[in-house]
């Protein structure tokens, strides 16, 4: 199965998208899904013939509703995400960005957020070109994920498929309103970058910590911090992923040393194909 | 303090002060090879840093270090021992203040006592001798190391009357009491100096052959009126802080009959002690070895050494 599929088998309804019903996302369309027998009112030219003989009874084939996605994507890609323990962060979220916007197909609209605006229109047909655009704009500037939120909320119309990739250090308690708010309009997926020090924190004795924002500290490390920082990071990961289910998104986590294979679990996939 | 190797013990104060800047600075290097993460203020929280075991750990390692490179330097210091002999004079103020009643039942009585105190707590190779002194000054008792007759002669001391002459109880307990050997002087008084010569000499004098004074001022800060007569019982206080630091004793000021006795049986030990330098390097050895020990279980216990 492709992220396509995925996204529209595994699509979130959102629940201010109007009167619906379980079944809405089964209609025209050329991906099959299943063959179950004819009730009264099914289009006839879903009538499956030749399954029908072999029945003996009247067969409609269940195909998805086959409509263009709106792959939106919102990456941190501040300094923040420019650590990790073999290679930073920010290179997997680009990873599992790219395979994001290059999971749509020729009619999907593809959109990049960030706190000064959306992809152009003009180039929301191309992956590439989209990435292109959002690493300019991006590039140096710190991540304002209030201001890239509003930009969102702004642009991205009803049911948009929404990834959001970060370390998520600035999602204070203030943001849950707005996350639920996201939860319910748009389709949306987390991926939180997996802290580089989750499994080991490797420091000893005295040491410097640099702040990859800015600021830094002398800490003195000892079995004792390494505890806490084991117990910390963990309770933090499990808080975050906890946050965003509440607020009705897919959660997942993006591990540094691949973004592609991050993002394929967080939608249950063996792999992106 | 003083070194039997100076040049020594500078080397290795100047070599241990290297050894451990060049170890902070290879630490800080190692540490400027610094870790970047994410969010800091979430590191600091996550790690509940403490803040007193880099210091407290480069405190004992600098520690260590400058006690081995001071024992390096043989190092003689000023410690106390009690002697086993010695000669101690009390010179008791009998001048008519000393009649005054500020201090229950009067200063002179009070006096006594204590000066019964500080012979009961005197060692039994001190000698003890009584000194009254009012206009004039004389031995009630010679140097005796008797406790009884010293005891004794506190009780032949004369009733208050007169002046006070302290220059002359000092001056005539300096020439008493022996040339060499341990010595001291214990002053009780309550007044100023006004008779015979000059006590700040006589202190300089007596500081020159180490012969320490222990002054006693007796009195409250209310003071009181020498009985008989309207004159004011008042005390000179920095007369006699002078007299004991010109001859390197030491001076005390109490106000009552309990704080007076506790204060010269006090002396009583304390005239005991002198202070000899003695080789202290191994002393400095073995406790910079300790503090090293310690360190390092510190750091092992907080998990520096993995």
């Amino acid at each position: 199965m492709t992220l396509r599929e995925a996204l529209l088998r595994g699509r979130r309804r959102p629940r201010l998208a109007g009167v619906g019903s379980p079944t809405s996302y089964r209609g025209d369309g050329y991906e099959f899904v299943e063959l179950r027998a004819y009730v009264p009112g099914d289009d006839v030219r879903r009538v499956d013939w030749a399954a029908t003989a072999r029945a003996g009874a009247l067969q409609t084939r269940v195909v998805l509703e086959d409509v263009a996605l709106t792959l939106a994507s919102i990456v941190d890609d501040s300094a923040s995400m420019h650590v990790g323990r073999a290679r930073p962060l920010r290179l997997a979220a680009h990873e599992a960005e790219a395979a994001w916007l290059g999971a749509g197909v020729a009619d999907d609209r593809r959109i990049a957020v960030a706190a000064d605006g959306i992809t152009p229109a003009a180039i929301a047909r191309s992956a590439p070109a989209v990435l292109a655009d959002a690493a300019s704009r991006r590039r140096g500037r710190p991540f304002d994920l209030a201001g890239t939120l509003r930009a969102a909320r702004a642009a991205l119309p009803r049911g948009t498929a929404l990834l959001a990739i970060g370390d998520w250090f600035e999602l204070d308690d203030a943001y849950d309103g707005q996350l639920a708010e996201f939860g319910t309009r748009f389709d949306c997926t987390a991926l939180i970058a997996r802290d580089p020090w989750y499994d080991e924190l490797p420091l000893h004795g005295l040491v410097r910590i640099r702040g990859a924002e800015g600021g830094g500290i002398r800490a003195y490390v000892g079995r004792r911090e390494r505890t806490a920082f084991h117990r910390a990071v963990r309770v933090r990961e499990a808080d975050l992923l906890a946050r965003f289910a509440r607020a009705n998104w897919r959660t997942g986590i993006l591990h540094e040393a691949d973004g592609r294979a991050s993002l394929a679990a967080a939608f249950g996939l063996r792999s992106l194909g | 303090m003083s070194f039997a190797h100076p040049a020594i013990a500078a080397f290795a104060l100047v070599l241990a002060a290297a050894l451990g800047i060049l170890v902070l600075r290879f630490a800080r290097r190692n540490a400027d090879l610094d870790r970047a993460y994410s969010d800091i203020a979430f590191f600091d929280r996550a790690i509940g840093r403490r803040r007193w075991i880099a210091p407290a750990l480069n405190a004992m390692w600098l520690l260590a270090l400058a006690s081995m490179a001071v024992a390096a330097g043989g190092p003689r210091v000023r410690l106390p021992s009690v002697v086993r002999s010695g000669a101690v004079f009390v010179c008791i103020d009998t001048s008519g203040s000393m009649a005054s009643t500020d201090v229950a039942p009067t200063r002179a009585q009070a006096a006594a006592a204590a000066a019964r105190a500080f012979i009961a707590e005197s060692p039994p190779g001190i000698a003890v001798g009584i000194i009254g002194f009012s206009s004039t000054a004389e031995i009630v008792q010679p140097l005796t190391r008797d406790r009884r007759r010293a005891e004794a002669a506190v009780d032949r001391l004369p009733l208050p009357n007169g002046a006070t002459a302290i220059g002359d109880a000092l001056q005539l307990a300096g020439s008493a009491l022996p040339k060499i050997g341990h010595r001291a002087i214990v002053l009780v008084t309550d007044g100023v100096d006004n008779a015979g010569v000059d006590p700040l000499a006589v202190a300089r004098w007596l500081g020159a052959h180490h012969v320490p004074i222990y002054t006693i001022g007796i009195g409250t800060t209310a003071g009181g009126l020498i009985p008989g007569t309207l004159q004011e019982a008042t005390i000179d206080s920095a007369a006699l802080r002078a007299y004991a630091r010109l001859s390197g004793g030491a001076y005390a000021r109490v106000a009552d009959a309990a704080q007076l006795r506790a204060a010269l049986g006090r002396l009583g030990r304390v005239t005991a002690l002198r202070f000899k330098k003695t080789d202290a390097a191994a002393a400095f050895a073995l406790f910079g070895g300790a503090v090293a020990v310690a360190a390092f279980l510190l750091g092992l216990g907080v998990g520096k050494y993995p």
